[in-house]
């Protein structure tokens, strides 16, 4: 995990992380850890050090308390990834409908293997299965579905992403 | 797609009611059905709580996350007589592989889970309750949830004194951030915590000392959102389908090598071969191989003993697995057992919290040995070996994670064993480099997952 700066955690979060926290009994703090992770993630790309501490110091408690959340849950990135995060399901129900070349394919085409990052793309080495199986293959980007990939489609997606402003 | 099948019953009766409509995850399409008719009635009434959960043990309802055991028994274990703060948990962590059920009813019938979780609430005493989904369903899924939550609070139909009643009870929306372990139950309670999802031991059980140290009931989205029917229409309606000690309608996801795969609602007890019928039946007119009949964590089954099975829980266990969540994926004559085995292992060796040492180093076990034998390096020891693991990890951890990882393995060497030889006798030339071997395990792993 890296460490650059102190980090503020912005107003407009840290209001909604004392929203989150009306849902939980009053003594109750860390249960915002989880919230606050994806909301600081969401901006940020990924987790850092300083994050880490802006969280324990903003809902008072330990800094190990927030990092084993941050590095126990797979979806929190703590290095640096790409602006886009592409994860290509491979559990059973999508192998046995051509998972392996769909990920093949993208490897392919985004010149970088499984588990790899650039600065456009993240290419998560998902190992869960997503929940989509009847829609096998699928991967998420940016944890939005998309179902019964073909080679086609994921150049429309790609062709999608590549001219985004 | 409700359609009638044998003039019988419908499918989608429940769970799936509003998948025919143009606007299914809509409060008005809910409420056209005689949607929250049956809280209004709770609320009109306020009957016994004791009545509300002899009914719902009365119709036979199992759980539908996976352990089958009887939900009205789970709430009975509250002590209603104690003051105690208690709570209702939604398991809304679908992630068993082969499972979509649950995320079609949160995006296509959430006003169904709303209604059943507050039924729940009501039956058990508990003013508090959380619908904790997945991570990953962060974008749309959460998305309908949230706004059919917001929909329920705009009319009034919960929140504090419920149509003027004394009625309380607040209903939160939680959202995970990946990890398998969290769907059990007591690892969920850690993770609402604001904790990494450990599972506890039991006892003592949630329903003693649960969420935050209070009484808890844990149910799943399947489970709470055939609530309202069983209640509104009676026990009696609900347990007059199914079998006798299977009652009922069941969603079953059934992906794999088949024409149409999707969401099927069912009575239990309906012939897998309906079911293979309705998912469009084989793909290419291929013949069925095998059968996976209730998520990755159970025994896989020949298909020839599948095409004479039914779906539901003693038939299912007479076959040799469990009806599991039931995730039915399908395998055909072409499928090779050995990859789908060597992919299962690689998930529950990634996916085991790291708590027990005969989960963390067994599932790694298993993993590196399939994949030695895929490979083309293994020996007849490594198999041996692969044989022994399952054994020392059944029973020996904390909660059923280990079991989940071990049946897969120990059944796919019972039927396909094979296969396994195919690949141990592979002629020396086609053996790969050392390169393509599994990185060892790390310490890495165990401390950050990564």
């Amino acid at each position: 995990m890296q460490e650059n700066t102190k980090y503020n955690i912005p107003s407009e979060i840290s209001s909604k992380i004392s929203k989150w926290l009306a849902k939980f009994p009053i003594d109750q703090k860390k249960p915002a850890i989880i919230y606050a992770l994806h909301l600081i993630q969401h901006e940020s790309k990924y987790i850092r050090s300083e994050h880490v501490n802006a969280v324990a110091d903003f809902l008072g408690l330990k800094k190990i308390d927030v990092y084993e959340v941050a590095s126990f849950y797979s979806m929190f990135e703590t290095e640096q990834v790409g602006k886009h995060t592409i994860s290509v399901c491979t559990n059973v129900s999508c192998m046995l409908n051509g998972s392996d070349e769909i990920l093949k394919y993208l490897e392919d085409k985004l010149k970088m293997k499984v588990g790899d990052s650039s600065e456009k793309y993240f290419l998560k080495d998902e190992r869960e299965c997503l929940a989509a199986c009847c829609g096998a293959p699928m991967m998420q980007v940016n944890h939005k579905y998309y179902e019964n990939l073909t080679k086609e489609k994921i150049d429309s997606i790609i062709d999608g992403l590549e001219n985004e402003r | 797609m409700a359609w009638k099948m044998k003039d019988k019953y419908n499918i989608n009766e429940l769970c799936y009611s509003t998948l025919s409509s143009d606007n299914p995850n809509s409060y008005e399409t809910y409420v056209s059905q005689g949607g929250y008719e049956t809280w209004k009635k709770i609320l009109r009434e306020l009957p016994d709580k004791k009545e509300i959960i002899n009914s719902v043990i009365e119709s036979g309802l199992r759980g539908r996350g996976g352990a089958g055991f009887s939900t009205g028994r789970k709430w009975s274990f509250i002590n209603q007589d104690s003051d105690a703060i208690k709570y209702l948990v939604c398991n809304a962590d679908e992630s068993e592989p082969g499972t979509c059920k649950d995320r079609d009813i949160l995006r296509y019938n959430p006003h169904a889970l709303i209604e059943g979780m507050l039924i729940a609430s009501y039956a058990i005493g508990a003013e508090t309750a959380y619908c904790y989904l997945r991570g990953e369903f962060i974008d749309d899924v959460y998305t309908s949830f949230k706004n059919a939550l917001k929909d329920a609070y705009q009319n009034k139909l919960l929140g504090k004194n419920i149509f003027n009643t004394d009625i309380c009870i607040e209903l939160h929306d939680l959202i995970g951030a990946g990890a398998y372990i969290v769907g059990e139950e007591t690892a969920m309670l850690e993770s609402i915590e604001g904790k990494k999802g450990f599972p506890r031991y039991k006892p003592p059980f949630p329903a003693v000392k649960g969420l935050f140290g209070s009484p808890t009931i844990i149910n799943n989205v399947e489970t709470l959102a055939s609530i309202p029917k069983i209640i509104g229409k009676g026990p009696d309606w609900f347990s007059s389908f199914g079998t006798k000690d299977s009652a009922g309608f069941k969603c079953f996801s059934v992906s794999g090598h088949v024409n149409n795969p999707g969401n099927f609602e069912i009575p239990l007890g309906t012939p897998f071969k309906t079911l293979l019928e309705l998912a469009g039946g084989m793909k290419d007119g291929k013949k069925l191989k095998a059968v996976i009949p209730g998520g990755s964590s159970v025994p896989v089954v020949p298909g020839e003993v599948m095409l004479e099975t039914d779906m539901d829980y003693e038939s299912i266990a007479k076959s040799g697995s469990l009806l599991g969540s039931g995730a039915v994926i399908i395998m055909d004559e072409d499928t090779n057992m050995v990859e789908v085995i060597h992919r299962i292992a690689r998930f529950y060796y990634s996916e085991s919290c790291g708590q027990c040492t005969p989960c963390r180093e067994g599932t790694g076990w298993m993993f590196k040995v399939i994949d030695k034998i895929l490979k083309g390096k293994g020996t007849l020891d490594d198999l041996k070996t692969l044989e022994s693991i399952p054994k020392m990890i059944s029973g020996s951890t904390i909660c059923a994670l280990g079991d989940a990882a071990a049946m897969p393995v120990e059944s796919f060497i019972t039927h396909y064993k094979n296969e396994f030889l195919e690949y141990i006798k592979l002629p020396t030339e086609k053996l790969p480099n050392d390169k393509d071997f599994a990185e060892p395990i790390n310490n890495e792993f165990i401390l950050s997952r990564k």
